[in-house]
Order: C-alpha cells, then structure tokens, then sequence
C-alpha cells in the first residue's frame, strides 16, 4: 500500500509526464541537470510538509475556507524554502529566481493537498507526497540533462563547489536547446514520445 | 458562419506534383548560381540538404504509417530552400540538422503536406541559426573565378577569406561603407543583382532568382499579391526613412523569400485581401528588423512571424463563396 | 514617456511573458483551444494583472518594508492575488452581467495562474515604482494574451490537420509554442540598444 504510495508518482501518474502539472518551472529552470535537481529537492520538501500538515488539519477546516487555508500553508513551506537556500545554496537560489516562491502556485501542491491529503491520512499523505516529488524531480532532471547535452555540451552535477561537470567531447553545442524555444520543443517531443509509450 | 477548409485546394495528385515540380525547376538558376559564386561546398551542402529531406520524408512516412508523398517533390524543395539559406561555410551537420527539423517536426508531426502552419525551411533557418549562430553568420567573399571550372576539377576547398555581408556593412557603416566596399553605386548594384557579393548561398544572386519567379508567375503557380505588396511595402519604408530602396531589394534575402518561401500555399492566407495584408507584414517586419533589429538581416523572421499571423488574417478575411471568382 | 513604453513593449514582446519567462503557460495549454475563449481569458488576465501589479506594489512599499515583514511577501501575495481575483468577479458580476457571462468562468482560474504572482515578484525584484508596476503588469497580461490568441487560431486551423495521435492536444501545442518562441527571440534585439 505505502510503496504504491510512493511508486505511483514515480511513473504511472507522473505529475509533469502524465498530469501535465507544473510545467513552468519545468520548462524555465530545465538549463542545467544541478537545477533540475534543486528545484526538485525544493518542490519535495513543500509537497511532503504540506501534504502532512494538511491531512493532519483536514477535519478542523471549514470546507468553505479549505483552499486558502491551503493556500498559506503552502506558501509558508515555500517561504522556508525560500529563505533556506537564499542562506546556504545563494548561486542556486540565485538561478532558480522567482520560481522558487513561485512553488506556491504550482499546481502539483495544491493539486494534491486538493486530490489526496484532504482525504487520506497523514502516513499515506506523507508517501504520497514523497513520491510526487521525487517523479517531478525526475521528469525535470530528464528535461534538464538532455537541454544541457544538446545546448551546452555538458551535465553540470556541481553545487558549493562539490560535484563535477561532465563535458561531452566532440559535440559543437545547440545553444538554441537552452534557449526558450529548446525548451518548449523538448517538453512537446517528450510528451509525445511519453504518449506513444502509454499506448503500449 | 463558413467553415475554414485546408489551404491548398488541390484536387488531384498529379496537379500537385507538377506545381512542386516546376518550382523546383524554377529553383535551378538560382542553385547554378549558388555554385558559380560559391564553388562546389554549395552544390555539396545542397545535396546533403535535399538528401537528408528526402530520407527524413520517407522515415517519418514510414513511422506515422502515412501514404509516402515522396514523388511529390515538397521533400525535396524544403530540402533545397534549407540549403539555400546558409552561408557556404557551415559545417555539414548544420543542413542535416535543419532539414531534419523542417521536416520531420515543422512539416510531418503538423500533419504533413498541406497542413504545415509554418514554412518549414524558415523554421530550419530559424532554429539552426539560433543552434549554432556563429557558424551561421561567419560569411565568404563569392569566388573570384567561376566555381564550375573549380567543380570541373575536383577542387572542394573553400576559400577562406571571411567577410561581412551588405546588410551588416550598412547597418554598420551605412552607405559610404558600402561604397568602399563595392567602388561606385552602379557597380554595387550590378554585383547585388547578379549576386556577386557575400551572403547565404541561394539568397545573393537577384537575376537567377528573378528567372525564376518569372517562371512561376507565367505559370500561375504563385500570384502577384504577397510578393508585390511585400517589395512595395520594402520600397515605401525606404523612402519614408531614408534608406536606398534598391540596395534593400536586392541585398539579403528578400527576392528568395518574397517569391519562394512567403507564396506557399499552405503557409500564407488564402484570399487577395488578406495576401495583401500578410505581404504588407512581412516588407513591415523585415525593414524594422533590418533597421533597429540585433541581426542584420529580417527577412526568415518576418515571413515566419506572418506564417503564424495567417490563421488569424483568414479569420478575418473569410474564404470567397465558392465558385466566385474574387 | 519612452521609458514607460518601452517597460509595456518589453513586458509584452521581448520577454513575452508566456514564450520567453514561462509563465501562466497552464491557462496557455489549455484555454488555447478556441479562439473566443482566448480572448475571454486574455482580458480577464490583463485586467486581473494590472491589478494585482498595483495593488502588492502597496503592500509591499506601505506595509511590509515599514514593518521589516519582507518574509511574508510570498504569502501576503497570493492571498491578496486571491481575494482581488474573488472581489473583480463580485464587482463584474454585479456591474456588468454580460461581461461577467463572457469572463466570468476565466477569473476563478486566474488565481493560480503564475503571471499574476509572477508580475508581482518581479515588479519587486526590478525596483520598479508604482507606475512601472502598473505597465509592467499590463503588458504582461498583453503580451500573455498576444500569445493565446496566436496559439488558439492556429490550434483551430490544426483542428483539421492529421497530426499523429499522440502529438495531438499538449504535445503539438508545445511545439508550436517552440516555434513562437524561435520567433519571438529575433525581437530581443530591437530594444538592447
């Protein structure tokens, strides 16, 4: 039951590949494989956090407050976040610019405190979040690996200086592939590759 | 409220394939052109161009298990019109890549011939030129001799003196630059329109491509509005802001792509008015790209910003009843 | 004066909003189906970020500056956004039925919509004044709606089209979205100088 939970985020109901939710930060933040990682290890822990408090608060809710209710406990999660990095990972923070505090009106949040934490008890709404993460944090490190190959001829692991670059000999870079259009050509073609898999 | 039908009201196959047919022929000139000036590297880059249209054509058909529409031509027009616009240095992978682009994601995942919203040779343009944009603007003075006698004996190096293109030197320097550069003001324009001077290896040469032209004109496979409103509208905005008009028609690639890329059928609106208004955009586009814009030339850009603009022109201007002639 | 209309033009072609800053791209997939709901939606966006511009701008230069509460200006946004998105549906409804029959459906959806708070932060990252907020946010909502309006014509001429199945719907309207941006990138030039 738990590893479901947690597995279905993964692939089955992977929120960018198959829900088609939070795509902004995906398609903008997509330049580096470091970045992908960062923004997901972000969205991780406001997901997990904020579907725990959420199942826990559900029953003391009026239902017709429920979504800004939901709303500022998300946004305080973010707010942590926000503030964590700006302290310990400043390039990083940097980098991911407003689509950190733009966690906030990321639909996967507020989609699962909506969908699943609201109905589901705490331990189940912990996995769940867990899981959702970690599939966003994948299809957006798959997105980001394969942008920073094609437009830079690199995979950039390094942050504070621990890590390494990876750099692809022989390649002469796209640099349109990290420019917006890249983006929004790569998330299109993997969609739809993702589709013809489904259908198998 | 009339519904919209795809563009090309075409209604057999055979009137198809000999409208691209011709237009390839009318592409001929220009391609023998491509090669005095610029020696054999662009008669390579065409082949490899068409070829990789062509394979990519028959693959991607082969996939989306759709009739194969090879002997139509299309594949190898687009093909050629990608290779047309690169300057005669860029590395091979660089058509490849373009032609594959055009064709497999602007042309087939749009649903293939006749339903393509963009041109896909201009996308290519577009998309490689942002892929690897230094090798898309490094420029080489055309050849001092013909480049056949350099084809006749097997001489495949190209020279390597680079340069900047009219365009470039004007916006740079405007036009005392280009009168070093070219001597007197005569000469500029006889070298513009024979197309001895620097630039993408099918745009440079004005009279090939106006043989061309003139071809399809006679034989009604393109019409007169886009382009005619597309130079007017060029030449106006010369005169209004001081520019030498006849420099601007002839230098970049205005004729290829107000005769061969912004005519197609199936990218441009379908009724007088509304081709008028699309020509009127692009000579709009291009002269404030070439005039205020960071590259020098405008010309793909604007055709393709009018490709898209074109659902929403038919919208406005819609279809004639049938069986009135408009 | 040019200063300001240059904010208004940036806002809403060179760093278009949806096709160069990614932003609001959630209503751009799926409110770009039919051309009058665009429309629809795209005013409701303009006027709910014009809004929304001035009013966090005030919050954040009378209240929260004064008061060092900087912390709080994720969530004093969002619900702010949130209560000005219900009130203009109250105040549309009540004032102008018909408007609010045309708009009406688009406002509830405008509240996690990410150009609205993603005006709002960066009005505030660019140091912008009370003005520049306004016209920075209403040129984002032009420059959102010039794009959904290009996308939704074009996804209705396509309607016809035999894209393969499984690029139809967000997949093809994702590549297109790519090629507006190719597009949109040749502007970045104009302004630089």
């Amino acid at each position: 039951m738990k590893i479901q939970e947690l597995s279905k985020g993964l692939f089955k109901e992977n929120p960018i590949l198959v829900l088609m939710l939070g795509l902004c930060p995906t398609l903008a933040v997509s330049t580096k494989a470091i970045y992908g990682i960062g923004m997901g290890a972000a969205v991780i822990f406001v997901l997990t956090c904020s579907n725990v408090i959420i199942s826990l608060i559900k029953d003391f809710i009026p239902d017709k407050i429920r979504i800004p209710s939901y709303i500022v406990v998300i946004a305080t999660f973010v707010t942590i976040v926000d503030y964590v990095m700006k302290a310990y990972t400043p390039e990083l923070h940097k980098s991911l610019g407003i689509f950190i505090p733009l966690i906030v009106v990321n639909c996967i949040i507020l989609g699962r405190a909506e969908a699943f934490a609201a109905k589901k008890n705490v331990l189940d709404s912990f996995f769940d979040g867990i899981g959702m993460g970690l599939g966003f944090t994948l299809a957006l490190t798959l997105i980001a690996v394969i942008r920073e190959i094609l437009g830079a001829g690199t995979i950039t692991l390094k942050l504070l200086g621990y890590g390494w670059i990876v750099e692809i000999p022989h390649l002469n870079p796209m640099i349109v592939m990290i420019l917006p259009p890249g983006a929004f050509i790569t998330i299109g073609l993997i969609l739809g590759f993702s589709n013809i898999l489904k259908k198998r | 409220m009339y519904r919209l039908s795809v563009s090309p009201h075409i209604h057999s196959k055979a009137s198809v394939s000999r409208i691209m047919w011709t237009f390839i022929v009318a592409l001929m000139p220009a391609m023998a052109a491509s090669i005095w000036f610029f020696g054999p590297r662009a008669l390579y880059l065409e082949i490899i161009s068409v070829a990789t249209a062509v394979i990519t054509e028959l693959l991607t058909g082969l996939l989306l298990k759709k009739r194969i529409t090879l002997s139509d031509g299309s594949a190898v027009i687009t093909g050629l019109l990608v290779a047309f616009n690169m300057p005669v240095s860029v590395p091979y992978y660089v058509p490849i890549v373009g032609s594959f682009f055009g064709i497999a994601i602007v042309k087939q995942l749009f649903g293939g011939l006749g339903y393509n919203i963009f041109n896909p040779a201009l996308a290519a343009r577009v998309f490689v030129m942002f892929a690897w944009l230094p090798e898309m603007t490094t420029w080489n003075a055309p050849l001092t001799t013909s480049g056949f006698s350099k084809l006749a004996g097997f001489n495949f190096s190209i020279d390597t003196i680079t340069t900047a293109t009219p365009l470039a030197i004007a916006k740079m320097k405007g036009m005392a630059g280009l009168l070093t550069e070219f001597g007197s003001k005569m000469g500029m324009y006889k070298d513009l329109f024979l197309g001895k001077c620097p630039g993408c290896i099918g745009e440079t040469s004005a009279l090939a491509l106006l043989l061309g032209a003139g071809l399809l004109l006679l034989t009604k496979i393109i019409r007169w509005p886009i382009p005619l409103s597309y130079l007017a509208t060029v030449v106006l905005i010369c005169l209004l802001s001081g520019n030498d008009p006849i420099f601007h028609l002839l230098s970049g690639g205005l004729i290829l792509g107000a005769f061969f890329m912004a005519t197609d059928y199936v990218t441009s609106p379908m009724t007088p008015k509304g081709m008028i208004l699309f020509g009127v955009g692009c000579g709009l586009v291009t002269m404030v790209l070439r005039l205020k814009g960071g590259l020098p030339e405008g010309v793909s850009f604007s055709i393709l910003f009018m490709n898209a603009l074109a659902p929403l022109i038919d919208r406005y201007f819609k279809n004639p009843v049938l069986g009135v002639k408009t | 004066m040019e200063h300001y209309l240059i904010i208004i033009v940036s806002a809403a072609f060179i760093n278009n909003f949806v096709l160069s800053r990614f932003l609001g791209l959630c209503p751009f997939i799926g409110v770009s189906k039919r051309l009058d709901s665009a429309l629809g939606m795209g005013m409701a966006v303009i006027f709910v970020l014009t809004f929304a511009s001035v009013i966090t701008y005030m919050i954040h230069r009378f209240l929260l500056l004064p008061y060092h509460l900087e912390f709080l200006k994720t969530i004093s946004f969002i619900l702010v956004i949130a209560t000005l998105v219900q009130f203009v549906e109250m105040v549309i409804h009540k004032t102008a039925p018909t408007l609010y029959e045309s708009l009406g459906i688009y406002l509830p959806l405008i509240t996690t919509n990410c150009a609205v708070l993603g005006a709002a932060l960066l009005n505030i990252n660019e140091n912008y004044n009370l003005l520049e907020s306004a016209l920075n946010g209403f040129g984002a909502g032009v420059g959102f709606t010039v794009a959904l309006i290009l996308m939704a014509s074009i996804r209705e001429k396509l309607e016809l089209a035999r894209v393969p199945r499984s690029f139809k719907g967000a997949p093809i309207t994702f590549i297109i979205a790519g090629i507006l941006s190719l597009i949109f990138l040749c502007f970045k030039g104009i302004i630089a100088e």
